[in-house]
């Protein structure tokens, strides 16, 4: 049985007090506690703070360009359809450079986990507003105050049918791993969306701010009613925050709507060899 | 002999469909054809029209002269009755519309069948089919087999309902115009099986056959009808087809298929290739096989969607930011096609990097008669090289300590060994940014320069292993050269034979290994004083001629261009010379 020690990497270069630390330590642990070692994993990251996780995280991992892991990953699953893939990204990553891939990945209720950092900045940047940053919010590239309405990433997962959405806190390590090892057994599309305070760019949505304002979902929630969790997904314009699983559906996931890989991933298929009877509509 | 028949009408009246019909018929009885379909970025409304030439021989180009000429309506009589000579046969309704007396016109009654037998409108290419096979001879079971395949899951009423129509236009030619019937079409009493393929029909039984098991693409005109073809053979193959949200989920899934081990392409044109650069890049860095099928078409932006042009090539080429090393290759034409895909797989699969196969609308959607036997031999003999790839995933016992794979480590030849995600007791990772041997992340700068040499290495093992040297055709004493890439060959080759009954002697370079250029060899080949070198490309600024100044040092002066959407004709080289 794998250890932490064994997903060990790199040192990570996160700063002091950073969310990614609880978020990467989170992952490991989730991995463990699934009985995972890092040979049997694919880990895709994003560009980003926390996609520099690759070189702290031992597993087969794939760097991508910033914006492109979630389509890396849906090609991953595709190939291989017995390897778990996880999705490390941040909110610049998923819902800004890749919104068109979260959306339509959510769609297909693709087999992927993603985990995303949403710490409302592009922090490896140096500090511009992100897409779940505020109204009005001041940065580098927002000198005069955002003018846009915050991104919900919860509220458009659902309605883009992501089968399962869940949203954590960087301060709240213990409950994050609860919630990640459920996004990755879950079968179908998994969103992570993991509440990160920026303690070098972002000195509004503070751990502070946070302890404030979110709170974790009780046993009595009903995670499989769509309607309940749409109104849970529209707190966030009252500055509410709920932790823990807030939908989850049972649906076929896209892999296995294909026949063609219904009893064998697709890397270990055997060759098609009947071309003659491609070449008989040539005729 | 060889004769052109040609069909046109308005957009939606299923001119497109009787023309491949015809190709069909053509090559069932024996004969070659190359066939070329023009039509508007439309799908009602505008000008249709669909040409095949017919001959004893391969035909390698289209011809100037329409010998048969299908009018569905005045518009097609006076778009092409410029290429009409007096021995030409127009077919035409005169309850339409009526023209001058200088050609051999063939009145049939197309809107009067079809009321009296109770069809639709669009039926009446069916019945100028049947009418013009009966002028040229032909049989007219071959046509009926070919509507009965066609319709035959619809039911044998509608195939009955639909073969009544190509007899009534076929009895009518019988009955009225018996004196005119020729012998152009007669079945062949000889006659080798043949495939009526289309330049992106070839790339896609070329990357089946290559064993590619995911194709992912966003349409885009000319190079949708792969992603059709594919999709359809999907259950029977076994390959994943994906048509995703924009080209760039297109290029990142088929990355991360190719990640795990899996063989995969994707396919589009200058537009969506643009979309994809970045990823390219990408792929060059962490050395991801890749094949990308470039059918290109008039730029820049949405330019002309349905007309030819090579205008990406230099795109191509210096396609992606960064220095990576990737092939281009672009074959000249359908039987091309299939060898350099089927290459293409095994090249990106050793080098570990992209290639790129160009084709352009001309040769992806026009059809030539291509030899079964053919076929069968060139798939028989195409073997499967995955290069440094270990696909196993048995390579260690579970038991031993996990070690991390060096991914990247430094070759004599550039290219590192693979292991695929999964293999247990080893774990690495694939990097987009600058990366040691083993793929964590660097900026240190002496690994830097060894990571990017090791890349660029990759190139000068291609000129050594694989590169392929321009192809020569005609006269090695000729004074007269050409030099073109992809899908002009054909046409250049027609241009020779035409000037050779002339007496004048041409020899002719045909590239399709296009990038990179081996210098060496290739300035050895063309440095020749003696010789007067012709250009010609399907593109404004001579593009292939600027690679060659460029890499070879040779400047080629003398160029035969053409950029208003059509393919180079035999007529316009000729010309130049």
């Amino acid at each position: 049985m794998a250890s932490i020690k064994d997903f060990n990497g790199y040192q990570p270069t996160w700063c002091p007090g950073c969310g990614d630390w609880g978020i990467g330590i989170a992952i490991k642990k989730a991995l463990v506690e699934l009985n995972y070692s890092p040979d049997q994993v694919v880990v895709v990251f994003g560009i980003g703070c926390l996609g520099n996780m690759n070189d702290f995280l031992n597993a087969y991992g794939f760097h991508s360009l910033h914006g492109r892991a979630l389509p890396n990953a849906i090609g991953i699953k595709l190939a291989n359809h017995k390897l778990p893939v996880i999705v490390v990204v941040g909110d610049g990553d998923c819902y800004g450079e890749g919104g068109n891939h979260f959306i339509h990945s959510c769609r297909g209720n693709h087999d992927i986990k993603v985990i995303v950092s949403d710490n409302r900045v592009y922090g490896l940047t140096t500090g511009q507003s992100a897409p779940t940053a505020s109204k009005g919010y001041r940065s580098k590239s927002t000198p005069l105050g955002l003018i846009e309405n915050p991104f919900n990433p919860i509220a458009l997962a659902l309605n883009s049918g992501a089968t399962f959405i869940a949203q954590g806190f960087a301060g709240d390590i213990n409950h994050l791993v609860l919630i990640l090892k459920e996004a990755i057994i879950h079968k179908g599309f998994s969103l992570v969306n993991v509440l990160q305070p920026c303690v070098t760019f972002n000195k509004v949505n503070t751990y502070q701010y946070y302890l404030q304002r979110a709170y974790k979902l009780d046993s009595s929630y009903q995670r499989d009613n769509f309607k309940q969790a749409l109104e849970k997904s529209l707190e966030l314009n009252e500055e509410k925050f709920p932790l823990g699983v807030i939908y989850q559906k049972e649906s076929v996931c896209y892999h296995e709507s294909l026949s063609q890989i219904s009893s064998i991933t697709l890397v270990e298929k055997k060759r098609f060899l009947d071309y003659d009877s491609l070449i008989e509509g040539f005729v | 002999m060889t004769f052109t028949w040609k069909i046109g009408g308005e957009a939606g009246f299923g001119i497109m469909t009787v023309g491949l019909i015809f190709s069909k018929i053509a090559s069932r009885l024996g004969y070659h054809i190359l066939d070329y379909f023009e039509y508007p970025s439309l799908i009602r409304g505008g000008h249709n029209a669909y040409e095949v030439c017919v001959s004893d021989e391969e035909v390698t180009a289209l011809k100037k002269e329409i010998d048969i000429l299908i009018c569905l309506n005045k518009e097609t009589f006076q778009k092409h009755k410029s290429r009409l000579t007096s021995e030409s046969f127009v077919f035409y309704d005169k309850e339409e519309f009526d023209f001058e007396d200088n050609f051999k016109k063939i009145n049939i009654p197309l809107k009067k069948i079809v009321a009296d037998l109770k069809g639709p409108a669009i039926i009446k290419n069916t019945i100028a089919l049947g009418a013009s096979l009966a002028i040229l001879g032909g049989k007219i079971e071959v046509l009926l087999d070919l509507i009965a395949e066609q319709f035959k899951k619809k039911g044998d009423e509608t195939v009955e309902f639909n073969q009544r129509f190509a007899i009534a236009g076929y009895k009518e030619v019988k009955k009225n115009y018996s004196a005119l019937i020729t012998n152009f079409l007669v079945e062949k009493k000889e006659k080798k099986e043949k495939l009526v393929l289309s330049g992106n029909e070839a790339f896609s039984l070329g990357a089946v056959v290559a064993d590619c098991r995911l194709y992912s693409a966003y349409p885009m005109t000319p190079s949708s009808s792969v992603l059709h073809t594919l999709a359809s053979w999907q259950e029977k193959t076994g390959m994943i087809v994906l048509h995703a949200e924009d080209e760039i989920a297109v290029i990142n899934t088929v990355l991360g298929a190719s990640f795990c081990g899996v063989r995969a392409a994707v396919g589009t044109s200058g537009g969506g290739f643009s979309l994809m650069v970045e990823s390219l890049s990408f792929a060059g860095m962490a050395e991801i096989p890749i094949v990308v099928f470039l059918a290109q078409r008039p730029g820049p932006a949405t330019g002309m969607p349905t007309w030819t042009e090579q205008g990406d090539l230099l795109f191509a080429i210096f396609s992606g930011h960064g220095e990576f090393p990737k092939i281009i290759l672009a074959p000249g034409d359908q039987k091309e096609m299939l060898e350099l895909t089927l290459k293409a797989f095994n090249l990106a699969d050793i080098y570990q990097t992209p290639v790129v196969v160009v084709s352009d609308m001309y040769l992806s959607e026009a059809h030539k008669t291509v030899e079964k036997d053919w076929f069968k031999k060139i798939v028989a003999e195409y073997k499967i090289n995955r290069g440094k790839t270990n696909l196993t995933q048995n390579s260690k016992a579970r038991s031993k300590k996990l070690e991390i794979f060096l991914r990247y480590k430094i070759t004599d030849d550039g290219i590192s060994e693979k292991i695929i995600p999964g293999t247990p007791g080893y774990f690495y990772q694939e990097n987009s940014y600058e990366h040691l041997e083993d793929g964590h992340t660097t900026e240190e700068a002496e690994s830097r320069k060894a990571q990017v040499e090791k890349r660029l290495k990759k190139w000068q093992t291609y000129l050594k292993n694989d590169f392929q040297q321009p192809k020569f055709y005609g006269d090695e004493k000729a004074k007269i050269v050409f030099i073109s890439w992809g899908s002009t060959k054909g046409i250049v080759l027609a241009a020779q034979k035409r000037l050779k009954e002339r007496g004048i002697k041409t020899g002719f370079y045909h590239f399709n290994h296009l990038y990179p250029l081996d210098k060496e060899k290739v300035f050895q080949l063309l440095k020749k004083d003696n010789k007067k070198y012709f250009l010609v490309e399907n593109n404004a600024l001579g593009q292939f001629g600027k690679i060659l100044a460029m890499e070879v040092g040779l400047e080629v002066e003398k160029k035969i261009l053409r950029y208003d959407g059509r393919p180079i004709t035999v007529e316009e080289i000729i010309d130049k010379i």
